[in-house]
């Protein structure tokens, strides 16, 4: 276990390296932030000393070890655009994201589970039928059109909740339908795949053949089994939902790390966007860590993979 | 809900807007939506609109020019006179306090002018500031500022962006810690900052009220809210008690809720499209050539576009300049719409067909659009390039582009030096490149004469006309969305005076 | 993935031709039917955009701006209104099925060709390769895709190459996670050892032997990554940094329309809706696929 553990994480920090690098140069690429630095009107000799004073002009490797070095000690230097350090900015930020995030993937996993588990207990019924509808729905509806007409609906006719914001905890809710939707689907199937599987083995049979009460056969003995994978998809689901926080982040004006992005891509804030984009990518592969652990540790046979 | 007030609810929503609750009168708080995210509440690193605003809350000018008068009155100075062209002595107001205690003098003048002009710190704002040479304290309630060259605009930009830090505590936590904590001598108090998105001003009761009023209202509680249909659906909730810059199409249809005050004011911003005149995208370039740039002009149907997008207070233009500004002449060449006539010139350039070319912007995407749609219509081709405002300038400094929809506030000061000469003196954003304009603005800039100053823009804004540099486009006007319990009066300047509000 | 139970029907002997098989389960399942008429359709409206659209789509009118559909008490004249410009809203709902369905198709493709290759030769060579081809797939996953197809869209601009480009770059995981298992599962079988011990070339046994027995779910997946792409497109656009206008696509007039959202929201309940209806239908269709190609017994 501990090998497998050692070899996963192994594993993971070299593709965290990978994707350090691959951001480091693609933003690279973007243009030279001296120009936007030094300010409405700067001369060429300004723009040039600011190109020097940041080392700008020195090679692609050079400025990615010195970034890499200094990020790992949690030091992503100071936004071009706040003039703050964005280490700080993106810890004032994160929790924005990590709750819509976390409130999104616990909606997903009360939304999916039940119906998954439904949907399997009554295979090719109405119940069934349903269950799938909230799953295609779910992978068809485009996620900023959806919150636009849940903002007109809830916070525009009926007054229930804020258009924005998180003054209150009802700002939470429309981000958490919004993004927590978006995940449900593919939870949702593997719920209902896992428990037919698990239905149709043998210890179900008997135990409902020994005329234990269905409901707790369902929750209790094939929903134990049938939730593993679904544990590990679900991790690996947050790590996509924090990445996919832009959208809602804009609509929704919750400013969060999603949004800090987006922001920050468009005004060629290069410290902030690796910042986030490595943050990001590391949320990903902390959570495919912690799945690839917790599976081999559930599940024995796949710790020899 | 039966099925057709669903989609009654779902396709036209405003009908059934909510009750209103204005939850501001009642606790003294005004709720203020900014759009887009201060980067920095140092209005000297920032060159936002917002950051003007908060920089007449929270900071002093030297001078201060009354906005219905238009006559500078003495703020943080109480006297000044040219001692000659290049050196302006101030006497200084005695009794201030900065908002920490720290009393203000004359060290806080000379630091913060030769603060800024210094290129090391990067003052982002340097058209604001570049016309400083430096500063010199004479006692300590008098100081002298040394210009690069008469500067006759020196008071409009002392009466405006020109604000003055407190000398030691900002030499004690430097720019990043004024970035969270600002001190001023202002009407207002910063409480607390959350950068880009939180502001909260407190009413300043010690404030010393020489040109402006001490503020009535208690708390300002400013927060950026990014999308327009947000900050309409709090106004709708009671959670915000003012906008401005609302598009006329959403400001039309809160007017006839009637459930709000809509206020259309003109501004000083003007929009244009920058011709690549001057080949900087390659000497090939179809806007080189006169007639090209003419047909462009004669294309655009500005009138249409007024009536139709812009409504209120907009209004087209013909020179390169603000009609309100000093020295915009008026007189000039004008382009009416006329599609045909720019058909024959682009034929006789040598372009019977049209041709393709890409076109930058970087806000009012409809507008854009709009003119997109005329420029086809008499055979050019134009791509759409939407970019942000910083990566659009940057590219506009690097490359140049060869046609560019741009618009320009000039900061509120109101002397054509903070317009036509910030974009014709051979700078980084110059498409035209024309010695003799740039020559031309340079003697206007530099002459502290009025009517020497007035011929030389007149000849330099005639010449732009006439060689079409520009498109000149429109003035925008500002729509204010107020709650009903709000009073305020815009002003033409775009410069909303938080120490004016009150309620009603 | 199927409401309809179809296990009853296997064909007994392998006599029936398969296509004949798959075309009979095919018609006999209904959502696969529905699925496959509503792209369908789409499509020949995207195809036939010139002569079905009553105006020119970038023709603007400021005169007539923001006319109300039909349905809403407009003129028969604009079936489904006008936009901010004035411009025939059904036009641009045509010629936008286009521009949704062609970045949906052509990214869909790139990415299937890119995640296929690495597929196909990590699960057929395993070891080694199959290391390289799951670590590039990590990466891949771990980079956050919204956010790099944002920043490479700002850096190079929002044209139709560029947007479909970056999605067929991003979007090629899945080809290569579903592929690589069913290439596996293939390679176990008798007759890819027979092949090698007559001697094949791999890539041979790869063209001829392994691509075809894993076309199957191939098909699924170029389904549901076009409904990825298309959706991811619309994002894009709405977020002011996927197609330029005035092209028109579906996203981009959401992203126009939303301006008026809380006084005028049919400008963005017609082509959310349309995009639903588009984005639901190939989602169905891509599970009909699968249910109908699924060996029998499961779903």
């Amino acid at each position: 276990m501990l090998k497998f553990i050692a070899m996963k994480l192994g594993l993971a920090l070299l593709v965290a390296l990978t994707v350090s690098f691959i951001s480091f140069s693609l933003l690279y690429m973007a243009g030279d932030p001296a120009i936007s630095m030094a300010g409405e009107g700067a001369s060429a000799e300004v723009i040039a000393a600011v190109r020097q004073q940041y080392g700008f002009d020195r090679p692609l490797l050079v400025q990615y070890f010195d970034w890499l070095m200094r990020a790992l000690s949690g030091d992503f230097g100071i936004s071009y655009y706040f003039k703050t350090p964005v280490s700080a900015m993106v810890a004032e930020r994160l929790p924005v994201t990590m709750t819509i995030g976390a409130l999104g993937m616990g909606f997903a996993l009360c939304l999916a589970i039940p119906t998954g588990v439904l949907a399997a207990a009554f295979p090719n019924t109405w119940v069934d039928r349903m269950a799938l509808g909230i799953a295609v729905v779910g992978q068809a509806i485009p996620s900023f059109w959806f919150g636009l007409i849940l903002i007109v609906i809830f916070s525009v006719n009926l007054g229930l909740v804020p258009a924005s914001g998180t003054r209150s905890w009802t700002g939470y809710i429309l981000p958490m339908i919004v993004l927590g939707y978006y995940a449900t689907p593919a939870i949702m199937r593997l719920t209902r795949a896992g428990m037919l599987d698990v239905l149709s083995a043998d210890y179900i049979r008997t135990a409902r053949a020994k005329g234990l009460h269905w409901g707790s056969v369902l929750f209790k003995h094939a929903l134990r089994n049938a939730i593993i994978p679904v544990v590990s998809l679900a991790a690996v689901q947050l790590g996509f939902m924090f990445g996919g926080s832009v959208v809602v982040e804009s609509i929704f004006a919750l400013h969060g790390a999603g949004f800090l992005a987006w922001e920050s891509i468009s005004r060629n804030d290069l410290p902030t966007m690796q910042a986030l984009i490595l943050i990001f990518s590391m949320f990903y592969i902390g959570f495919t860590l912690l799945a690839d652990i917790l599976n081999a540790w559930l599940d024995p046979r796949l710790r020899a993979g | 809900m039966k099925l057709a007030s669903v989609f009654a609810t779902i396709l036209l929503p405003a009908c059934l807007a909510s009750s209103l609750a204005y939850a501001g009168k009642a606790d003294d708080v005004l709720n203020i939506a900014f759009s887009r995210e201060l980067e920095h509440v140092d209005p000297y690193y920032n060159t936002a609109r917002e950051g003007i605003l908060l920089g007449a809350a929270v900071w002093d000018a030297l001078l201060y020019r009354d906005p219905k008068t238009g006559t500078y009155v003495g703020n943080l100075a109480t006297a000044w006179t040219w001692i000659d062209t290049t050196t302006l002595e101030l006497t200084l107001r005695q009794g201030v306090k900065f908002h920490n205690g720290e009393a203000f003098d004359a060290d806080d003048v000379v630091f913060t002018l030769n603060y800024v002009v210094d290129a090391k710190n990067g003052n982002k704002s340097q058209t604001n500031t570049n016309w400083i040479k430096s500063a010199e304290k004479v006692d300590s309630f008098k100081v002298r500022i040394h210009t690069n060259g008469p500067f006759p605009a020196a008071l409009e930009y002392l009466a405006g962006p020109i604000i003055i830090q407190p000398n030691e505590y900002y030499t004690a936590v430097g720019q990043q810690g004024v970035a969270t904590k600002p001190i001023g001598t202002g009407p207002y108090r910063m409480e607390s900052v959350e950068p880009g998105k939180h502001f909260v001003l407190k009413r300043n009761p010690d404030y010393f009220a020489a040109a402006k009023p001490k503020a009535t209202i208690e708390t300002i509680d400013i927060r950026t809210v990014p999308d327009a249909n947000t900050q309409m659906a709090e106004l709708f909730n009671g959670e915000i008690d003012l906008v401005w810059g609302v598009p006329a199409d959403q400001a039309d249809k809160m007017a006839k809720m009637g459930k709000f005050q809509v206020v259309n004011a003109p501004t000083m911003r003007v929009g244009y499209l920058s011709l690549d005149a001057a080949g900087r995208t390659g000497a090939k370039n179809p806007m080189t050539d006169l007639r090209v740039r003419q047909a462009v002009n004669y294309a655009v149907n500005r009138q249409g576009i007024v009536d139709a997008l812009m409504k209120g207070t907009s209004a087209v233009i013909n020179s390169a300049c603000s009609p309100v500004q000093f020295g915009c002449e008026q007189a000039v060449m004008t382009y009416a719409y006329d599609p045909a006539k720019a058909k024959a010139l682009l034929a006789e350039a040598g372009y019977p067909n049209g041709f393709s070319l890409d076109f930058y912007a970087y806000r009012d995407r409809p507008l854009a659009e709009a003119m997109i749609g005329m420029l086809a219509e008499v055979g050019i081709t134009a791509k759409l390039n939407y970019m942000q405002y910083s990566a659009l300038r940057e590219k506009r400094i690097k490359d140049g582009t060869p046609i560019s929809f741009m618009t320009w506030g000039s900061n509120s000061i109101s002397d054509v030096s903070a317009v036509t000469s910030a974009f014709f003196r051979m700078g980084g954003e110059d498409d035209a490149r024309d010695p003799a304009v740039a020559a031309l603005l340079e003697k206007g800039d530099g002459s502290v004469d009025a009517d020497e100053r007035k011929a030389a823009y007149s000849k330099a804004l005639t010449t732009i006309a006439d060689k079409a540099y520009w498109v000149p486009l429109w003035i925008y006007s500002s729509n204010y969305v107020m709650g009903a319990d709000v009073s305020f009066t815009p002003t033409p300047d775009e410069l909303i005076r938080f120490y004016d509000i009150s309620w009603k | 993935m199927s409401d309809i139970p179809m296990n009853h029907a296997a064909p007994a002997s392998k006599i029936v031709s398969p296509s004949r098989v798959l075309t009979a389960k095919a018609l006999r399942h209904r959502s696969f039917m529905l699925g496959f008429c509503v792209v369908g359709t789409v499509a020949l409206v995207a195809l036939l955009a010139p002569w079905l659209a009553p105006y020119d789509p970038y023709k603007q009118d400021l005169l007539a701006r923001m006319a109300r559909p039909v349905f809403m008490g407009g003129e028969w004249k604009h079936i489904l209104g006008t936009d901010a410009l004035g411009r025939d809203y059904l036009s641009r709902m045509i010629y936008g099925a286009r521009v949704s369905l062609m970045i949906g198709f052509v990214a869909a493709m790139i990415s299937a060709v890119i995640g296929t290759t690495l597929g196909i030769l990590g699960g057929f060579f395993g070891g080694k390769v199959d290391a390289v081809v799951m670590f590039i797939v990590s990466v891949r996953l771990a980079l956050p895709a919204t956010l790099v197809a944002l920043a490479v869209v700002a850096l190079f601009g929002g044209s139709l190459t560029v947007v479909v480009l970056v999605l067929g770059f991003l979007l090629w995981d899945r080809f290569a996670v579903v592929m690589r298992s069913a290439t596996m599962q293939v390679r176990q079988m008798d007759y890819i050892a027979a092949a090698e011990v007559l001697g094949a070339s791999v890539a041979r046994i790869l063209w001829k032997d392994v691509l075809p027995n894993v076309l199957n779910a191939l098909i699924v997946i170029i389904t549901l990554e076009m409904a990825h792409a298309i959706i991811l497109e619309a994002a894009l656009s709405f977020l002011g940094l996927g197609v330029q206008p005035p092209t028109p696509s579906w996203g981009l007039m959401i992203s126009e329309g939303k301006e008026m959202l809380l006084f005028e929201s049919w400008l963005i309940t017609i082509p959310g809706l349309a995009l639903f209806v588009l984005l639901l239908a190939i989602n169905i269709l891509g599970d009909g696929i699968r249910d109908i190609t699924a060996p029998e017994g499961r779903n």
